[in-house]
């Protein structure tokens, strides 16, 4: 099924302007919303889940009007947002029975076969029993992954789920997540440009309420064939080359040297070197892209 | 660095609109209620009248204080928030590590918090000087502004207790790192000042609880508590001693809550954590880091979202709830605190002179009434908990996007409270069962217990739960919600003193029910139901509301939740809302037209009018001669199943006057009646609305004719809501005066000066003096009567037995219904009664007369009290007075109301002040009141029935206080006179503290204007004590010479300066100041144990050296204090070290001193007396020594308290 956005607008009291007229479809499978911290991403995510009203636009989840029949998309969501609690004092087994009540599964056998099922799915069978509160990060994480599975979502919408995680968890987390995802649309927000390189068939990068650009990491990269261009310099070089070239990115070496990486269609001067374009900078690319033009 | 943050906070909350909200409720609030007080709505109720000054120094202290104690509700948002901010907001993980030091911190926080306090606090005193003040107040009850009085009772009381309440809110709040954690502790603390309280109301405790009071109320108390109304208006709070110790006490509580805050703070990650348990060992623990990849498979489910499912969810849901409301440990502990408090209740009720009743089922529940405020507090508190839970937990997020509907969600909340209600509900009836159990008593009514706790009260309960979630679906803010809606709950009834009287316009008011023994609930239950189901209408439009503004998802400010409402507004919400609408007013319609339009309800500022009307219109016929009832004949028909009457009766009239009598005035009330005169008469004047005819006979009445009435009494039929008939199913009680007409103009009139002055009446008068010799034709009972001839026959259903005054002739049972017909042999006082119940019987004998007790099966507990009661006062009443004028002597039970009441030769006795109480029989025991008011109603028989006093002032004295002393005399035979200690001392604190509360003015008791603290109280003690000065003897010899005077009198009528003459003619000149002290004027002693040495001598006896002070003061009619009676006679004393001198009257008084051992018997200390002799005294200070036997342990001034003395506990001390 196809989630199709259509000129989506929403402005907070305070006038920001979270969504910007967006636009966009996405199709079965993982995809990648990437883009930096306030870019609207959260804004938009909770929007798709029926947390908050747009002032205009519109959302179709194959024929459910999002919008207007909120109850139709909620039967076929799994939503995990960035930063949620869990009520004090009571169990995973509890709280997902719980959950799994406000899902709609009247038996109680179903409850505790399908509770059972996603507690060890996301590992945490072992721990059932101990409050929810008491959990690390990771593990609180997978809880929100269990509950999320309660329902057999069809429309998967998880947001940032990885800020924070040790690499074991990420990979952990990610691998559910790709499981999960096989047959249904998973919208996957990260400022994380790793996260949508391992796992998204599909992505989009929003800044300022706007999707900059949309493709699939592999065709993003090939688009980049050959212009992107590195170069070992001095640190007192640096504001030189960034006056000059293109500057996606610049790290130090240990040497105290930077390395940079530099957007341009040819070779900007002997001293670059080809290298193989990366997601990170179509990531930059594109940010780069919609910056206001500031007087140099 | 303290400036910094101090300046930081106070901005912070400069800034926030909830510190204006707040100071604007409780400026509205304080002027509000201050210019309530003041009579601001005098114009649309009744006038207030009272004779207190409302914002004298003691009345702008209660209120002030009163009105504070509102705001420790916000402690926990204002105090408690100051620092849980930072835990909250996680700013204190970046702040802590700042250069700061603890006590800047802390000292910031805290005295800044305060500050906002004290602003709102200002707001109070603010909101109360211009309430005061508002045009349209009553000047009369204000005087000029005092500083002073706000002053000190800001500084002395307000603050300290801000402190106090402060810096532990403060401190639970830093240690739990949880603002519901300060609420409930409020909450706690309230309580646990209220059991204190209770626990140390004891007279002999007063001291103690003076300084354990937090509030520093008692403290206050402890010097005002008995300070007569000139005092109250006059005077400032004395700021010594007891006041000064509680609240430097409470000053060091609070500075060492606030210590213990500082030493035990840490600026650390986590909150404090407590564990009964012995902590766990630790354990290195470490997670599983590799591997993962699983195969999802998930079974396959069926996911129902149908309304049957989603109802099934909604139940599920209430108990996940539910759950949380149990776990929790406010709950717990709210409850918790609530049993304490229902079981120190339940000792106490129902225990009028510390003597228990049994604990029948009834009053069980009555006691469980005091949980009232718990589960309130419980309701608001967790409807706001619940419904703002997942945004609490955050879990919003994740619950808000399943496919539950709005509905279910709200209601579960619903179904979750209203479970705790039943769980509280449940704590009453087994903590009532568990004390019945605990007292050995076996008759439990569970059938009650469920009926009135799962029925009656719960519907009442859910009521408010439908207010509640209402409230807080819109607010959002648990403690802002809770806090409107204690303003709204307490602002409630309050408004009837704006004019809004009637129960249809305030939300959960209704009438009431009320449950006895013999008649169940009555018919009370109808009404109350009529009235719970019209506000389950309006609650449910309540909650059709809130849950227009649930909130579902994120919505960012109220306009958007506006919209939402109004999207959510669709058809069948319409629909419901229309019906529920049509519903509730119909219903209220209905109401209303039941109360108003079919019945005639009237204001009270309509009665006020209408009161002064009446006067206006007839007074003017108050001396116009009328004839006198001489025989009253009567038919008396109950209907018990209808509860309807029908009566008819003839008066014989006699003009006794010296002139011809032209016109009758007739009084009667709106009963549907008829009248007919045996002369020829013409209808006058008709007055349908105060039911006073006039007739005019054709040919007058000439002195000496005598004339007859004949008049038809039945009930309008009773209807929906209104009940017209005194008569109930079971337990009828009523008497002539309610039913049956009279002659002439009866009075009634407006007593308050102030409140006569606004109509244009003419100050109102007292009653005549009883020197006043022209107005003695009448009795205080009847004014149309002298002695009459008395006749009746009562008919009742077969399975009652009925009963009026008079031996019973004849008893036959005729279509269904059974007889009674009763005839007096000699003359009693127009003042007769009728009881109809399914009674058993109880006979016995004293001398020739036959005894009776009319009881309800089951009240069989106390009936050969009464029967000795009843002896006894035969007994001492005849031997001491004059014989008894009947043959019988009947107590007749009837449901409730506390009290018995005295007709010829028939006691109607009420079930709840005696049949059921349990009585400890051992010296440690309470008062056998079963016994006194046995012996108390049976002298009336005497002091009333043959001794009665004319209608002017005095005329109690004559009746209550003599039959009150012969119930003193009688148990002081049964218990010897040691024991009377604690009922003089009863009387004595009982005549103090309700004297205080007199509205006009107290007189001395022959003069006195029908008061029950002077007739009863002080009556007791004064005859009590005279008959100490002069003996027994003397005192009932006077008395018998008296009785045989006066007994059966026809007018002019006796009153207490005959009396008192009687008495002064056996009174030796020596104590001729007693009864000048005693009946001529207010007299109070303040006698006193300065010190008190006891040396043994060389032949084994004792020397007692006394240091004592004796003084006496009167007061005048206001309360004002007196020392000297023409100005230059008082005498004076200057104690060492003191700059006041002790002022007293002229001293030639005798005084009892007495010395006191201890004596082992049977294991039990008991008090023995070595010592008791009057003294002579004619100074202030006094030093004397006294040899005993024994070695003494106690002496004391007027040791057993027979003077009247304001303070009765320094007149002994323990050597």
């Amino acid at each position: 099924m196809k989630l199709v956005i259509t000129n989506l607008t929403k402005t907070y009291k305070n006038g920001v302007k979270a969504i910007d007229n967006l636009n966009l479809e996405i199709g079965t499978g993982m995809f990648g919303l990437l883009g930096p911290n306030g870019a609207g991403k959260s804004s938009l995510m909770r929007t798709i889940a029926t947390l908050q009203s747009p002032d205009s636009g519109s959302i179709m989840f194959g024929d459910i009007n999002v919008l207007e029949d909120k109850m139709a998309l909620r039967k076929v969501l799994g939503y995990l947002p960035q930063s949620f609690g869990v009520y004090p004092k009571m169990s995973a087994e509890a709280l997902l029975d719980y959950f799994a009540t406000l899902k709609g599964i009247s038996s109680k056998t179903d409850r505790q076969a399908l509770v059972k099922e996603v507690l060890d799915i996301t590992n945490l069978y072992d721990v059932r029993k101990k409050h929810v509160a008491g959990y690390s990060g990771g593990m609180k994480q997978r809880f929100g992954i269990a509950q999320l599975l309660l329902n057999n979502p069809k429309l998967i919408i998880v947001d940032e789920p990885t800020a924070g995680l040790d690499p074991a968890e990420r990979h952990r987390f990610l691998n559910v997540l790709r499981e999960v995802g096989t047959n249904c649309t998973v919208i996957f927000s990260t400022h994380i440009v790793e996260d949508v390189k391992e796992l998204c068939n599909d992505m989009a990068i929003l800044n300022g309420g706007r999707i900059l650009k949309q493709a699939t990491p592999s065709q993003a990269r090939q688009e980049l064939q050959g212009r992107i261009w590195t170069k070992i310099i001095d640190r007192d070089d640096l504001e030189a080359h960034e006056a000059q070239y293109n500057l996606l990115s610049s790290n130090y070496n240990e040497d105290n040297s930077l390395n940079i990486r530099v957007f341009n269609d040819t070779q900007p001067s002997d001293d670059f070197k080809s290298v193989e374009p990366q997601l990170d900078d179509v990531y930059f690319i594109a940010l780069k892209q919609d910056e206001p033009v500031s007087a140099v | 660095m303290f400036s910094t943050i101090f300046f930081y906070e106070l901005k912070y909350w400069l800034k926030r609109p909830a510190t204006y909200i707040y100071m604007a409720i409780f400026f509205m609030l304080s002027l509000l209620m201050a210019a309530t007080t003041a009579g601001i709505f005098d114009s649309v109720t009744a006038t207030t009248s009272s004779a207190r000054i409302v914002n004298s120094p003691i009345g702008v202290n209660n209120l002030f204080n009163g009105l504070t104690i509102l705001i420790f509700f916000l402690f926990p948002s204002i105090i408690g928030a100051s620092i849980n901010r930072d835990f909250k907001s996680e700013m204190h993980s970046i702040l802590y590590s700042y250069p700061f030091t603890k006590a800047n911190y802390l000292f910031a926080k805290f005295f800044s918090a305060i500050v906002i306090v004290t602003l709102i606090v200002l707001t109070i005193g603010v909101g109360m000087f211009i309430g005061f003040r508002m045009p349209g107040t009553n000047s009369d009850l204000v005087i000029a502004f005092d500083i002073k009085s706000y002053f000190n009772a800001y500084w002395l009381f307000i603050l300290p207790n801000i402190l106090l309440f402060g810096a532990i809110v403060f401190a639970v709040v830093t240690f739990t790192r949880n603002i519901a954690a300060g609420f409930i502790t409020v909450i706690l603390l309230l309580f646990v000042q209220g059991v204190t309280e209770s626990l140390l109301s004891d007279p002999d405790n007063r001291y103690l609880a003076a300084l354990l009071d937090p509030f520093g109320a008692a403290a206050s108390n402890y010097y005002t508590q008995y300070w007569t109304a000139y005092e109250q208006n006059e005077l400032h709070i004395p700021i010594k001693e007891v006041i000064l110790y509680n609240r430097l006490i409470w000053l060091g509580v609070a500075s060492l809550v606030f210590g213990l805050v500082y030493k035990f703070f840490t600026f650390s990650q986590n909150a404090m954590s407590f564990s009964f348990f012995k902590k766990v060992k630790g354990e290195r623990s470490t997670k599983r880091n590799f591997g993962g990849i699983t195969k999802i498979n998930l079974p396959k489910v069926a996911h129902d979202y149908s309304f049957i499912q989603n109802l099934k969810a909604t139940w599920k849901i209430s108990n996940v709830e539910f759950k949380y409301i149990v776990k929790s440990w406010p709950f717990l502990s709210i409850v918790l605190v609530g049993l304490i408090v229902i079981f120190i209740v339940l000792v106490d009720v129902g225990n009028p002179f510390g003597t228990s009743t049994y604990p029948r089922t009834w009053l069980m529940l009555q006691g469980g009434g005091e949980f009232v405020f718990a589960i309130n507090i419980c309701t608001f508190l967790y409807a706001g908990m619940l419904v703002n839970r997942s945004k609490i937990a955050n879990v919003n997020g994740l619950e808000d996007v399943t496919p539950i509907p709005n509905w279910s969600l709200f209601l579960s909340k619903f179904i979750a409270i209203v479970k705790m209600q039943i769980l509280l509900l449940t704590v009453i009836m087994v903590s009532g069962i568990l004390f019945q159990l605990y007292k050995g008593y076996f008759d439990i009514e569970l059938g009650l217990y469920i009926k009135e706790l799962f029925g009656l009260k719960l519907i009442n309960y859910v009521i408010w739960a439908f207010l509640a979630l209402m409230i807080q679906t819109v607010i959002r803010n648990p403690y802002l919600g809770l806090f409107v809606l204690l303003v709204v709950v307490i602002g409630i009834p309050l408004l009837t003193l704006a004019g809004v009287e009637q129960a249809v316009f305030k939300y959960n008011e209704g009438p009431g029910f009320g449950f006895n023994d013999m008649n169940g609930y009555g018919d009370s239950l109808s009404n109350y139901l009529t009235y719970k189901f019209y506000w389950v209408l309006g609650g449910l439009i309540l909650m059709l509301t809130a849950s227009l503004f649930w909130v579902r998802g994120l919505p960012h400010s109220f306009r958007e939740r506006l919209s939402i409402a109004k999207s959510r507004f669709k058809t069948p919400m319409a629909i419901a809302f229309v019906v529920l609408l049509a519903g509730f007013f119909s219903m209220g319609y209905t109401i209303y037209n039941a109360t108003n339009i079919n019945n005639d309800r009237y204001s009270s500022k309509e009665v006020e009018e209408m009161t002064v009307e009446w006067e206006k219109t007839y007074k003017k016929y108050e001396d116009y001669a009328q004839p006198r009832i001489v025989a009253v004949k009567v038919n008396m028909d109950l209907f018990i199943d209808d509860r309807n009457f029908e009566s008819s009766g003839e008066y014989a009239m006699v003009n006794k006057t010296e002139t011809a009598i032209d016109s009758i005035f007739l009084n009667h009330n709106d009963y549907p009646s008829t009248f007919k005169f045996n002369r020829e008469n013409t209808l006058v004047s008709e007055d349908t609305l105060y039911n006073f005819d006039i007739y005019k006979l054709k040919e007058p009445l000439m002195p000496g004719d005598s004339m007859t009435l004949n008049f038809t009494v039945k009930n309008k039929p009773n209807s929906f809501l209104v009940s017209n008939s005194p008569v109930i199913k079971n337990g009828t009680f009523i008497n002539n005066m309610q039913l049956f007409p009279s002659l002439g103009y009866n009075g009634g009139e407006l007593t308050d000066d102030k409140t006569r002055e606004k109509y244009d009446l003419p100050p109102n008068k007292l009653k005549p003096l009883p020197s006043d010799s022209t107005a003695l034709g009448n009795t205080y009972i009847a004014k149309d009567s002298d002695w009459i001839d008395f006749e009746a026959t009562v008919s009742t259903s077969e399975d009652q037995i009925a009963i009026a005054p008079g031996y019973l002739q004849k008893e036959w049972v005729k279509d269904g219904r059974r007889y009674f017909h009763y005839k007096m042999d000699s003359k009693i006082l127009n003042f007769y009664a009728f009881n109809s119940a399914k009674y058993k019987v109880k006979k016995d004998k004293w001398k020739d007369v036959s005894l009776e007790i009319y009881y309800h099966e089951g009240h069989e507990y106390n009936l050969d009290r009464m029967m000795d009661g009843m002896k006894a006062s035969l007994e001492y009443n005849s031997e001491n007075f004059s014989p008894y004028q009947h043959r019988q002597l009947r107590i007749v039970e009837f449901p409730s109301g506390g009290f018995a009441q005295s007709f010829p030769n028939t006691i109607p006795f009420s079930g709840d002040a005696g049949f059921i109480a349990d009585v400890d029989d051992s010296d440690e025991g309470g008062v056998d009141y079963t016994y006194a008011i046995t012996v108390h109603e049976v002298a009336h028989q005497w002091w009333a029935h043959q001794v009665i006093g004319a209608d002017v002032l005095g005329a109690t004295m004559l009746s209550e206080s003599l039959s009150e002393y012969v119930a003193l005399k009688v148990l002081e035979k049964e218990l010897g006179k040691p024991q009377m200690r604690k009922f003089l001392k009863k009387s004595l604190d009982d005549y103090l503290l309700r004297r205080t509360f007199e509205r006009k003015r107290e007189k001395p008791l022959m003069y006195n204007d029908g008061q029950g603290y002077i007739r009863y109280q002080k009556g007791s003690l004064v005859f009590y004590a005279l008959s100490d000065y002069i003996g027994e003897d003397v005192l009932n010899g006077a008395l018998k010479t008296y009785v045989e005077k006066v007994k059966f009198q026809e007018p002019p009528y006796t009153t207490s300066i005959d009396m008192v003459n009687h008495i002064k003619a056996v009174t030796p000149d020596s104590l001729q100041y007693v009864i000048k002290d005693m009946f001529e004027t207010i007299t109070v002693y303040d006698n006193r144990i300065k010190s008190a040495t006891s040396t043994e001598l060389d032949n084994g006896k004792y020397q007692v050296d006394i240091e004592f002070e004796v003084s006496k003061y009167r007061n005048d009619e206001k309360g004002k204090q007196l020392f000297s009676e023409t100005g230059r006679d008082s005498i004076s004393y200057l104690p060492e070290g003191k700059t006041k001198p002790i002022l007293s009257l002229q001293l030639q008084d005798y005084i009892d001193i007495g010395i006191f051992t201890e004596k082992d018997v049977d294991g039990k200390m008991k008090e023995e007396q070595l010592y008791l002799k009057k003294h002579k005294i004619t100074v202030i200070d006094n030093k004397i020594s006294i040899i005993v036997d024994e070695k003494p342990t106690e002496v004391g001034v007027d040791p057993y308290n027979k003077l009247i003395d304001r303070n009765s506990g320094d007149n002994r001390q323990k050597l």
